[in-house]
């Protein structure tokens, strides 16, 4: 444990030194890891599962079961793709468990907030989008949140899915044309399995 | 709507939900860095696990008693629950205690008694928890699928008759998320990822 240093000294240190210290009991600094990565995360996880509650739940349980597994952790892997693939796994199982467990409420859907600065053709848009983001199937939602809100390359989105980099291009590909068709028809989704 | 206007339009969306929603996130690393400060043991139980580790002559035998009397007692209690556990030793039919998912070259056989049931399937992370039904060809209840696998490590549970049933007793570990077991195999090398 660190309690003598000031919290400060974390902002400063680099990636691997934060995680050695957190490997040594150091909570502190992997408090600062989670300052770090926490909105990337929580992105993803929204992304996933359109609920703004359980999207909360499973960015505090990556970090922890993160922090458990942290010897699992090996260095020549991006400790971003690392975490991603812990948070991408609980998601999944969410979804899975929505889908065994109907008795649950269904999903909100994520509203987006109000901005009175927008532009009202542009909240329209969004409003399509995110209706085909909450109708579009699991497995081709989760390689298009990767892609365009964690900026992962497909390599990345494989190794977090444990999917082929073929598969991966193939759903963005589907995702997006279902996507499209979806926002021409008012978040109708149209899926055909293969 | 062009390709490279859904995908920048699916970026906004994306970053303006997350931005909206990320308020709620506040505070998260204060408790989880307070969560995990409270899994550490206490100094003061570490300490007496020490001093019993290291006794003075004239005191060991007493405490030797002590340790030995606690690990009958751990002993006893771990026969009791296996006995009583379904998740330890048990099952939907609790004479059919053999429920496996055992490597045969790169095929994972899974392996479920079942007798009476209607169906059985498998999910996991290795199917994106979509059912892989399991056959009892010769009806001797004995349910069983071969899916081969790469070396990694996978998440699964069975579903009999629509039910779930997460604690294979030979798995090699279970997680519980959301109330459930679901069990986990190790195939060939253990996976990094958590």
């Amino acid at each position: 444990m660190s309690e003598e240093a000031p919290k400060g000294v974390y902002r400063v240190r680099d990636e691997v030194s934060l995680l050695r210290s957190s490997l040594d009991g150091e909570t502190e600094a992997w408090g600062e890891i989670v300052t770090r990565y926490k909105e990337a995360v929580f992105g993803l996880c929204l992304g996933f599962l359109r609920n703004r509650a359980d999207a909360e739940d499973l960015t505090h349980d990556t970090f922890i079961r993160a922090y458990e597994n942290l010897r699992r952790y090996r260095l020549e892997k991006r400790f971003s793709t690392w975490l991603f693939t812990i948070a991408s796994n609980l998601c999944r199982n969410r979804l899975r468990h929505r889908r065994y467990h109907p008795v649950l409420p269904p999903p909100e859907e994520v509203s987006g907030g109000s901005d009175p600065a927008v532009v009202v053709g542009r909240e329209d848009r969004w409003a399509r989008i995110r209706r085909g983001l909450n109708r579009l199937p699991d497995a081709y939602r989760a390689p298009i949140v990767l892609r365009y809100y964690n900026d992962l390359t497909y390599q990345e989105i494989a190794e977090v899915l444990s999917l082929p980099e073929g598969t991966v291009k193939t759903r963005l590909h589907r995702g997006k044309a279902m996507l499209k068709q979806a926002i021409e028809e008012n978040g109708v989704i149209h899926h055909e399995r293969g | 709507m062009r390709g490279d206007n859904l995908e920048e339009a699916l970026k906004d969306v994306l970053r303006h939900d997350v931005s909206v929603e990320a308020p709620h996130l506040e505070g998260l690393e204060e408790r989880i860095v307070a969560e995990l400060e409270g899994r550490l043991p206490k100094r003061g139980f570490v300490e007496t696990l020490k001093q019993l580790c290291a006794p003075t002559r004239g005191a060991r035998l007493g405490q030797l008693a002590v340790i030995g009397a606690t690990a009958v007692v751990f002993l006893l209690v771990g026969t009791f629950l296996v006995g009583r556990a379904p998740f330890l030793g048990g099952g939907p039919n609790r004479t059919a205690t053999m429920s496996a998912a055992a490597e045969s070259g790169n095929a994972v056989l899974f392996l479920m008694p079942a007798p009476g049931a209607q169906s059985v399937t498998v999910v996991g992370n290795f199917n994106d928890w979509e059912p892989t039904p399991l056959s009892d060809d010769d009806g001797d209840g004995i349910w069983t699928a071969s899916i081969p696998l790469s070396p990694g490590r996978y998440e699964y549970a069975f579903v009999v008759d629509g039910r779930w049933w997460g604690q294979d007793p030979l798995a090699d570990e279970y997680v519980r998320s959301f109330g459930d077991y679901s069990s986990v195999r190790y195939v060939g090398r253990a996976g990094e990822g958590a």
